[in-house]
């Protein structure tokens, strides 16, 4: 395979679960490069990652998802990467369906895939799954008909257009809004099934008042941004 | 509420949203900074238009006249902006000290390491130096 492919790994926070993370993918995966994003952590996450003289930018201010996404595009556009894969730095992903999703990639020749869990199955009936819901609803009534069933996935493989528009402009933050204004962009954006793991460490940074916070965020920016914004 | 009132409030309403909507547009401000302001002129727009809501709280709050009311909420609603406004300001003065520490502290570490790296060829071109004259003796 002839390709440059980054995986990049954005980590808040993630002291127990890094070194199995990327232990995992050098072991496995060598043919991949990857870089660590370590976002402004305040545990042990920047010396795990300075010991192991693994690849990682060091933010020294917490800057966010968005943020830490942001920086990884820029590296990657920076030493000329023409695909980009997310990684959670949780475990939660698995990097054998990389191949797939690049596959599809090819294939279609679309700009985002997305690792999708209910691409086959159907969503467990919890809160969080409510949520996520209500986005794919809204993204399918703002899209005319686009479905896209994992809209929160944070397993994603980007095309270099797709590159530099999540490095370089403000509005693009990696989250379901952007794949609404993208899709009716014309942006082609594809789903693989993926099956991914309970976290096994750490937790979650979407607690409840977050999670009110972010689906209004969502919510203002599918229905109503997206006429106006770039 | 006297007619001017309403027909200022409706049209402060729709400045207040559009300039908004046009700041998104020439990305100068963040899509979430903007939704207490489409906040602010809904609730403008609403108070212009249907002025029985109005009377309605007045009536609720025992206050003396609806203007009075809509004065209290838009001073209520800005109060709350300046309030997080300077928490956000003190949040980024502390977060420009970090960076400028953080900064000053890396370009340290890169000195050290450079000055390390020099020192160690200097040593190892002495050490081959001796061996040189060494020879010659």
């Amino acid at each position: 395979m002839n390709l440059k492919l980054l995986i990049l790994i954005p980590a808040y926070n993630e002291a127990e679960n890094i070194e199995r993370v990327v232990t995992h993918l050098t072991e496995n995966y060598p043919q991949y490069d990857y870089v660590v994003i370590n976002d402004g952590s305040t545990d042990a996450t920047r010396k795990i990652c300075a010991r192991n003289q693994y690849h990682f930018l060091d933010l020294p201010l917490n800057l966010g998802l968005s943020g830490a996404i942001k920086g990884g595009m820029r590296y990657a556009n920076y030493y000329g990467y023409d695909y980009v894969l997310q990684l959670d730095g949780d475990g939660q992903h698995d990097p054998r369906y990389i191949e797939d999703m690049v596959r599809e990639m090819e294939k279609t020749n679309c700009d985002i895939v997305i690792g999708s869990r209910f691409k086959e199955e159907n969503k467990p009936f919890s809160s969080r799954m409510i949520g996520s819901q209500i986005l794919t609803a809204a993204i399918w009534v703002t899209t005319r008909g686009s479905y896209i069933s994992d809209v929160t996935s944070g397993m994603r493989l980007f095309n270099k257009k797709m590159i530099k528009r999540f490095g370089y402009d403000m509005h693009y933050g990696p989250e379901p809004d952007t794949l609404a204004y993208l899709l009716n962009c014309g942006i082609q954006i594809r789903e693989v099934p993926v099956q991914m793991h309970e976290r096994i460490a750490g937790t979650s940074y979407l607690d409840f008042k977050n999670s009110v916070w972010y689906m209004m965020k969502m919510l203002f920016s599918i229905l109503l941004f997206q006429w106006f914004r770039k | 509420m006297s007619d001017t009132l309403r027909i200022l409030l409706f049209f402060s309403a729709l400045a207040t949203g559009g300039w908004i909507l046009y700041k998104i547009r020439k990305l100068q401000v963040k899509m979430q900074d903007a939704i207490f302001w489409v906040v602010f002129a809904i609730i403008l727009f609403v108070m212009g238009v249907f002025p029985k809501i109005c009377y309605w709280l007045t009536d609720l709050l025992g206050i003396m006249s609806p203007a009075n009311l809509i004065f209290l909420v838009v001073i209520f609603l800005l109060m709350e902006k300046v309030f997080t406004l300077s928490i956000i300001v003190s949040q980024l003065e502390e977060k420009v000290s970090i960076l400028s520490i953080e900064l000053a502290l890396r370009s340290n570490g890169e000195r050290r390491n450079g000055d390390r790296l020099k020192e160690e060829n200097r040593d190892q071109k002495g050490k081959e130096d001796e061996k040189h004259l060494e020879g010659n003796v």
